[in-house]
């Protein structure tokens, strides 16, 4: 059997969910491994969303929000925006590696660009194979 | 702790989800998640029928959560929190999964389809266990409106806010009034003047007492929510540059900003621009206002040619239609016959859209009048160029003739093109002001596009008329007055109820770090010197989370998007 990576999607709810959903109403096919959870900004997205995601069992994680200028509440992107590179770095060192965690920026007009995406990562992360993400991420919880 | 007893309803949308996700499958794994006391699945969860089966199930089944795996929250989660309310539950005791936008529409492998239904409907059984009950607040709405943009569209909403007795601001960035429409001569298709629509209004608005015209005038800035919005207008005065600014509380917004016409030079092989007498629909408007239908040598042309679809259904410019230039350029054959009765007028079109009330009518009285019909395809646009000195004509028009298959070639001594619309340029500025969205050709999006068109994603601010999309006169009064109407019934109200949804300072928890202070774009977050701790004015809060996410401490909650509520969606997503 091939490997059917599981990805969980954050998306920003005014741009992005709003891009996959017209993906939905333009009835544009992409791959179906990425699960959505939407958060009101992407600047909601907490880095440990990201490792609970991996930890739990995600082969990759994808973040998606507005595009820079173009953010609901003006400059959350820039938030998430600044925060990822440090997350990036946090995962490498876990050992995890950098292709499994993505940060798109989709409007709600994107919504072929949204089903690109997908496919794009889905090939990715199928590429690198399973996730053996092992850390402890009780310790860090239990600091929150 | 003991489940909560959860309800779990997978609508089968028709056959819009059933036909590709097994719904009872999704119900029959639903009914085996802990707490989940109840799981059907039904036709049509948001009917009527549906929700009474909710209301009824909440009753018998004395259920304390509800998930509707169903369409986008985006369409129908109001809907659904209404129906738990009515039956005397929360209403944010409901969580939806979208196995609709996000799973049947896209996906067309059945198993794989219902297998990531009945994940996400696991995610949102997991999610609505962490529910917590939540009070919207309710907060007084100020009964004024700012308009922005002076057209048809912004002068009727404005009219009817003042028959309410309702005070406007009607900001307007030139120096009259009467937009786009102030530039035509007559409308298709009873032929009645556009300036004599305009300038009653004109009249009415500028004489209001419920009206402040402010000309010369933008919106500089929109802070706020809601029913209290303040807007800061600036008035240029000329030449000195920046003017004064007034800065005014409204309630509502609505945007009316309409559109710009097409760059008919973009389209080389028309030759705008380099042909003299090859011109766009808006100078032959000014043409026919002055009552001379004349080439620029200031003689009668024998042949005049139209040109459908310039900048608009075309695959390199847009692909959309703008909607009022077939019958704008029947309007035009017919003026052309009238004003000039021994000339040739040639229309040149692609398909003759013909939709909306009279329009069948007057292409049938306009077909008679002969006019040259001639069909050319989108991808093969016909080419204008200068006839030879011998010729009795100054142009010649190289057409591909789709109806007879023949290459036609037809003269012309004057060539209209019918520019279609586009969103303006600065519509991504405005977009930024009131905070609203744009699609791909830059239109701003409405909230829904069959069931909630003039109301935008931000509470409070609409759209009307050609900034939301190409639109004739009676689509574009019809929305300014739906704008207006949906406004003039909260203003009746007195009082708006806004979302529960914002972020919540644990004191306890706080170290009075004062990291969320800066972050907050809203200056929502208040710190307090005394107590050394930092809280959130609610109704301030617009809900993004960025502080929740920034907080060393852990000590602000996003309410209805708390790390436990996310945390336990993650987990059933990947369960």
């Amino acid at each position: 059997m091939t490997f059917e990576p599981k990805i969980v999607g954050f998306l920003c709810n005014w741009c992005s969910y709003t891009g996959a959903d017209l993906a939905g109403t333009s009835r544009v096919h992409y791959a179906p491994n990425v699960r959505i959870i939407r958060v009101m900004c992407s600047a909601r997205i907490d880095p440990t969303f990201v490792l609970k995601a991996l930890h739990d069992g995600a082969d990759g994680v994808l973040v998606c929000g507005c595009h820079p200028g173009d953010c609901h509440y003006s400059e959350g992107n820039y938030k998430a925006m600044r925060r990822f590179p440090l997350l990036k770095q946090l995962l490498a060192d876990y050992g995890i590696e950098e292709d499994r965690v993505h940060l798109e920026w989709i409007s709600a007009s994107e919504g072929q660009r949204f089903a690109d995406v997908v496919d794009d990562m889905t090939e990715r992360v199928r590429a690198l194979g399973p996730s053996h993400v092992r850390f402890d991420l009780a310790s860090d919880m239990a600091e929150r | 702790m003991e489940e909560p007893r959860t309800g779990v309803y997978v609508c089968n949308c028709g056959t819009n989800i059933a036909k590709v996700v097994d719904c009872d499958a999704v119900a029959d794994s639903a009914a085996q998640l802990p707490g989940v006391v109840v799981a059907r699945s039904y036709k049509y969860m948001c009917s009527n029928p549906g929700q009474e089966m909710i209301a009824q199930d909440i009753e018998e089944h004395a259920l304390e959560r509800v998930v509707v795996a169903a369409c986008s929250p985006r369409m129908h989660e109001p809907t659904f929190r209404r129906a738990l309310q009515t039956a005397g539950l929360n209403p944010y005791f409901l969580e939806m999964a979208n196995i609709r936008e996000q799973v049947s529409w896209v996906h067309d492998d059945g198993a794989v389809a219902t297998q990531k239904a009945k994940a996400l409907v696991h995610a949102a059984v997991n999610r609505v266990v962490h529910h917590e009950p939540l009070d919207r607040m309710s907060v007084d709405m100020c009964p004024n409106t700012l308009i922005i943009g002076g057209g048809i569209a912004g002068m009727t909403a404005a009219l009817e806010f003042a028959g309410a007795g309702k005070q406007v601001y009607l900001v307007e960035k030139l120096d009259h009034l009467g937009g786009n429409l102030a530039r035509v001569d007559l409308t298709a298709p009873y032929l009645d003047s556009a300036r004599d629509i305009i300038a009653d209004r004109i009249t009415r608005v500028t004489d209001n007492e419920h009206i402040d015209v402010m000309l010369d005038a933008q919106v500089q800035s929109l802070d706020g929510f809601v029913g209290n919005f303040k807007a800061t207008i600036r008035r240029e005065t000329g030449l000195e540059g920046d003017g004064p600014t007034v800065s005014v509380d409204v309630g509502s917004v609505v945007v009316c900003t309409g559109y710009k016409e097409f760059d008919a030079s973009r389209v080389t092989h028309y030759g705008y621009g380099k042909l003299p007498n090859v011109i766009t629909s808006f100078e032959f408007e000014r043409m026919l206002h002055e009552g001379r239908v004349e080439t620029k040598e200031g003689r009668l042309p024998q042949y005049v040619a139209i040109i459908h679809c310039v900048g608009s259904r075309s695959p390199e410019f847009h692909a959309y239609c703008s909607r009022v230039c077939c019958m704008t350029a029947l309007k035009y054959a017919r003026e052309v016959k009238s004003a000039l009765p021994k000339s040739y007028v040639s229309d040149i079109y692609v398909d003759m859209h013909a939709f909306g009330k009279g329009m069948e009518d007057f292409y049938r009285r306009s077909a008679e009048i002969k006019t040259l019909f001639l069909m050319y395809e989108r991808g093969e646009p016909p080419v204008i160029r200068r006839a030879d000195p011998d010729d009795d004509c100054e142009m010649l028009i190289e057409v591909h003739e789709q109806l007879s298959g023949e290459v036609i070639e037809i003269p012309a001594d004057l060539v209209i093109l019918m520019v279609g619309m586009e969103a303006r340029e600065d519509s991504g500025e405005v977009a930024r002001l009131v905070n609203i969205s744009r699609d791909k050709d830059g239109w701003f999006i409405e909230s829904h596009p069959k069931l909630d068109p003039v109301a935008t994603t931000t509470e409070g601010v609409y759209i009307a008329g050609t900034c939301a999309a190409p639109k004739d006169i009676p689509d574009t009064v019809a929305q300014a007055r739906a704008a207006a109407g949906r406004i003039l019934g909260k203003i009746a109200r007195g009082k708006i109820d806004i979302d529960a949804v914002y972020a919540e300072v644990d004191e306890d928890k706080c170290s009075g770090c004062r990291v969320c202070n800066e972050l907050c774009p809203y200056v929502a977050i208040e710190y307090d010197a005394e107590t050394r701790r930092s809280h959130v004015i609610s109704a301030l809060c617009k809900a993004c989370g960025a502080c929740v996410a920034a907080c060393p401490s852990g000590a602000i909650k996003a309410r209805h998007f708390t790390d436990e509520q996310i945390f336990a969606q993650i987990e059933g997503v990947l369960a």
